[in-house]
């Protein structure tokens, strides 16, 4: 279907090829993978499959791809368009119309097809994505998993024979994504529609996944099965890494097999009484106070009645289904939404009367897109801004968003930053204030692991230095690594607070995948594993 | 070698052709110094503009888009900004002669080059008479005096000699620019309505058939009380916000170029040698 001949490519004003020599073929009704350090090249090799480049982006390309037997260097994308349908990362910068229907609708009338056929194929789709209910709603008031179905429906009306995915789920909370990457496995096996796709949470899509291509940074590739690949590779989800630091000899992809393979294992390693931290047993001044708080936007309660009390140094997540009012309670403690009842208190004063230098040095909050905080025009200009906000000597800023994520280029424009650099400078300027207590609402979205890392490094770092971490997120992995508290709420009430280790183990399906494997042994993490390994019984 | 495509730019054929059409708008707005005495046939020159020139100008726009491989990004650019410059303009309606849409029509002009903003006045002035329900005669001469201020604003120098006209200096000119379009557009405006505006009895009305110097004398006192309520307030918003805004504009709407990758090489080659060795004469270029 489709086949790569020694191509390599290079962008006319870089220095650095993107791929040399890179050769494969995919056939029908495969389902492939690419992964690849952010900014290796992942969505080059996605576009050239549909001739994006480097017909729209130039670049000088050498080797041949051949898709269905048409070759990119004759056939512009225009050409491709009924054989390679591509949905990118989100949905709604690519949507042109208002109303689902007619959001389908819309890439057949550019190929001019007649209206009976087009009427067919939009009820086709309604279908086999599940949209039925959904035909007459505005796309706006999709949630994202609806929207991103939409996206992909409106790829399929097509009738492609290749489906490009671009990060599809990187935007959407598990729950969307399940849904997302379960309607893709059906379309490879109900249509042999031939699928590729990118994604960063390989947690999700590696047991989907045919093969997998690795873009290893540098132009080199490697191409295979998932466990061919992931034997070595550098990107791994915790599954893998377990299965390697305990030296198992095969690589397996689900937590069944793992818990197959681990059996006598896991009869040896006798659970140590108790890994867990408990909470800190010398009461910290408390710095956030929430009492009785209620607040609701119109008939539709956000929060009822919610108190919690959170000392310094703690790192508090938030847990919860999306609409369940994990953001409000952040919002609220943040000072930016105001309670309908009940008090707030962040660090002995009401967080709505905080203003300018006093605020920034007491909460930080950043947004679930932080290119909301970010408004300078290149990277150095907005390091230079904080600088000058918080008083502190020229350059800290950049310094401490150096130690983030290295070699981001000062001239950069902030909204050309890839989602884990972006993260990184919101959080240097918010850090750069040194506040007491830091909130984040979501923010590992689109964040590839090792991204991930070096935000956990952080904040952690900045709890051992006295800062209160609060963050809202549905990573279970993130939050076992992270976090010693975790507070689970569910439609405004608070269900469950306690120690992660103790919320995580309590209920199966929020479990991360190493605990999923271990237990009944109370381990979250490959760290907790190894830890056990290494105490001497 | 072949190249990703090019903004929108006019080839010889189009400047010819936008040549013909601005003479004949340009003679229609002027036709009232013009037309020999004893004559009525006014009505019949100002129905040749709408029936003649303004199909000229809609076909340069036609047979650019059809002809010319405007593509998918350039469509993009023009309709957004035209939309953008459109919903800007009933913004300060009422008021008297505020239309804040000038100023993006200069920048975009400044950045995309003269063709864009020729394009780009037209289209926004045509869009904005669905937004205001500005439908009429005057429509097609609002029309093309836009047009016109964005091709004299896409045709300011780039440089002076050697040094690119960036920062202050570029403010400076596109703020003066910004008073000398307003003006214009207000002249042009006036000319064109002049004729029907006051009816035929007071001292500064148009005069059919009387000789050109008295209708000059006329047309001057007209235009000078007009301005006053219109131009200058006119010129002050668009210089005043070509100054406020330009800077974050401007670098936004050079981002967008940069981004958009026009002109950008597509080449091909045999091998992974010949495609190192192709990047590298391409960088030192």
């Amino acid at each position: 279907m489709i086949v790569f001949s020694g191509v390599s490519l290079i962008y006319p004003t870089s220095t650095k090829t993107i791929f040399e020599d890179l050769s494969f073929s995919i056939s029908e009704g495969e389902l492939v993978l690419v992964i690849g350090a952010t900014g290796s090249g992942k969505s080059s090799l996605l576009r050239l499959m549909n001739g994006l480049v480097p017909h729209h982006t130039g670049g000088i390309l050498a080797g041949d791809i051949i898709v269905n037997g048409i070759s990119t260097r004759e056939v512009k994308p225009g050409g491709l368009a009924h054989l390679v349908g591509i949905v990118g990362q989100n949905p709604l910068t690519g949507f042109v119309t208002d109303i689902v229907e007619e959001e389908l609708a819309f890439g057949m009338e550019t190929l001019n097809l007649p209206p009976d056929v087009m009427r067919k194929r939009v009820e086709e789709v309604l279908d086999l994505l599940s949209l039925a209910d959904l035909r007459g709603r505005s796309i706006a008031t999709l949630s994202g998993g609806e929207q991103q179905r939409v996206a992909i429906g409106s790829a399929l009306v097509m009738h492609p024979k290749i489906l490009v995915l671009d990060e599809p789920t990187s935007a959407l909370d598990p729950i969307a994504a399940e849904e997302v990457l379960s309607i893709i496995h059906r379309l490879v096996h109900d249509l042999s529609l031939t699928v590729i796709i990118s994604e960063h949470k390989l947690e999700r899509v590696i047991q989907f996944a045919d093969r997998i291509i690795h873009i290893k940074g540098d132009a080199q590739t490697q191409i295979g099965t998932p466990q061919e690949v992931l034997r070595t590779s550098d990107i791994a989800p915790p599954i893998i890494e377990l299965g390697r630091v305990l030296n198992l000899p095969d690589i397996s992809l689900s937590v069944r097999d793992m818990r197959r393979m681990t059996e006598s294992i896991r009869k040896e390693l006798k659970p140590v009484p108790s890994v867990s931290t408990p909470l800190p047993a010398t009461r910290m001044p408390d710095v956030v106070a929430v009492e009785s708080v209620s607040l609701s936007y119109g008939a539709s309660p956000a929060l009822r009645e919610v108190s919690l009390t959170i000392q310094a140094g703690e790192i508090v997540a938030v847990m919860g289904r999306n609409g369940a009012g994990k953001s409000s309670l952040l919002r609220s403690i943040a000072g930016i939404l105001k309670a309908d009842r009940g008090h707030i208190t962040v660090c002995g004063g009401n967080p709505l009367d905080l203003r300018g230098n006093e605020r920034t040095k007491t909460i930080g909050f950043i947004p679930q897109e932080p290119s909301d905080l970010l408004y300078g025009q290149s990277v150095l200009a907005e390091c230079q801004a904080a600088d000058k906000d918080n008083r502190i000597a020229n350059g800290e800023t950049f310094a401490l968003l150096e130690k983030l994520v290295p070699g981001i280029s000062e001239s950069t424009h902030p909204r050309d930053l890839s989602e884990g650099q972006r993260l990184a400078l919101a959080l240097a300027v918010v850090l750069s204030a040194k506040p007491q207590v830091l909130i984040l609402d979501e923010p590992t979205r689109g964040l590839d692991y090792s991204a991930k890392g070096s935000l956990i490094a952080t904040l952690k770092d900045s709890a051992e230095a006295g800062c209160t971490v609060l963050i809202a997120t549905h990573d279970v992995e993130l939050v076992a690594e992270l976090t010693t508290r975790t507070v689970f709420i569910a439609d405004g009430d608070i269900v469950a607070d306690g120690t992660t280790i103790d919320v995580l183990l309590s209920s199966p399906a929020f479990a991360p995948q190493v605990a999923k494997i271990m237990s009944p042994a109370p381990w979250l993490t490959v760290k907790d594993v190894v830890a056990a390994i290494e105490t001497p019984r | 070698m072949t190249t990703t495509s090019n903004i929108y730019t006019f080839r010889r054929r189009s400047v010819f052709a936008l040549s013909l059409a601005s003479l004949v708008s340009g003679y229609c707005f002027l036709w009232p110094f013009f037309l020999d005495a004893h004559s009525s046939a006014h009505h019949l020159n100002n129905q040749i503009f709408s029936v003649v020139a303004v199909p000229i100008a809609l076909g340069i726009l036609i047979v650019e888009i059809s002809n010319q491989r405007l593509d998918a990004k350039s469509v993009a650019l023009l309709g957004v900004l035209a939309a953008l410059t459109a919903a800007l303009r009933p913004m300060g309606a009422g008021a008297v002669g505020i239309e804040p849409m000038w100023f993006i029509l200069i920048l975009s002009a400044r950045v995309f080059g003269p063709a864009f903003g020729f394009i780009l006045g037209i289209l926004a002035m045509f869009v904005s008479a669905f937004i205001t329900g500005g439908f009429g005669p005057w429509l097609p001469y609002q029309m093309f005096a836009a047009g016109w201020v964005g091709l004299g604003a896409g045709l300011l120098p780039q440089r002076l000699g050697r040094i690119a006209i960036r920062g202050k200096t570029e403010i400076f000119i596109l703020a003066i620019y910004g008073i000398f379009a307003a003006m214009t557009f207000g002249l042009l405006m006036d000319l064109q309505f002049w004729p029907w505006a006051l009816g035929s009895h007071t001292q500064i009305s148009y005069i059919p058939g009387a000789s050109i110097a008295m209708n000059a004398h006329r047309f001057i006192i007209y235009h000078f009380a007009s301005s006053m309520a219109w131009d200058v307030p006119r010129a002050f918003v668009t210089s005043t916000l070509t100054v406020i805004t330009a800077p974050a504009v401007l670098f936004a709407m050079r981002r967008t170029k940069r981004r958009a990758s026009f002109l950008s090489p597509i080449e091909f080659t045999a091998s992974k040698e010949a495609l190192i060795e192709r990047a590298k004469e391409q960088r030192e270029v």
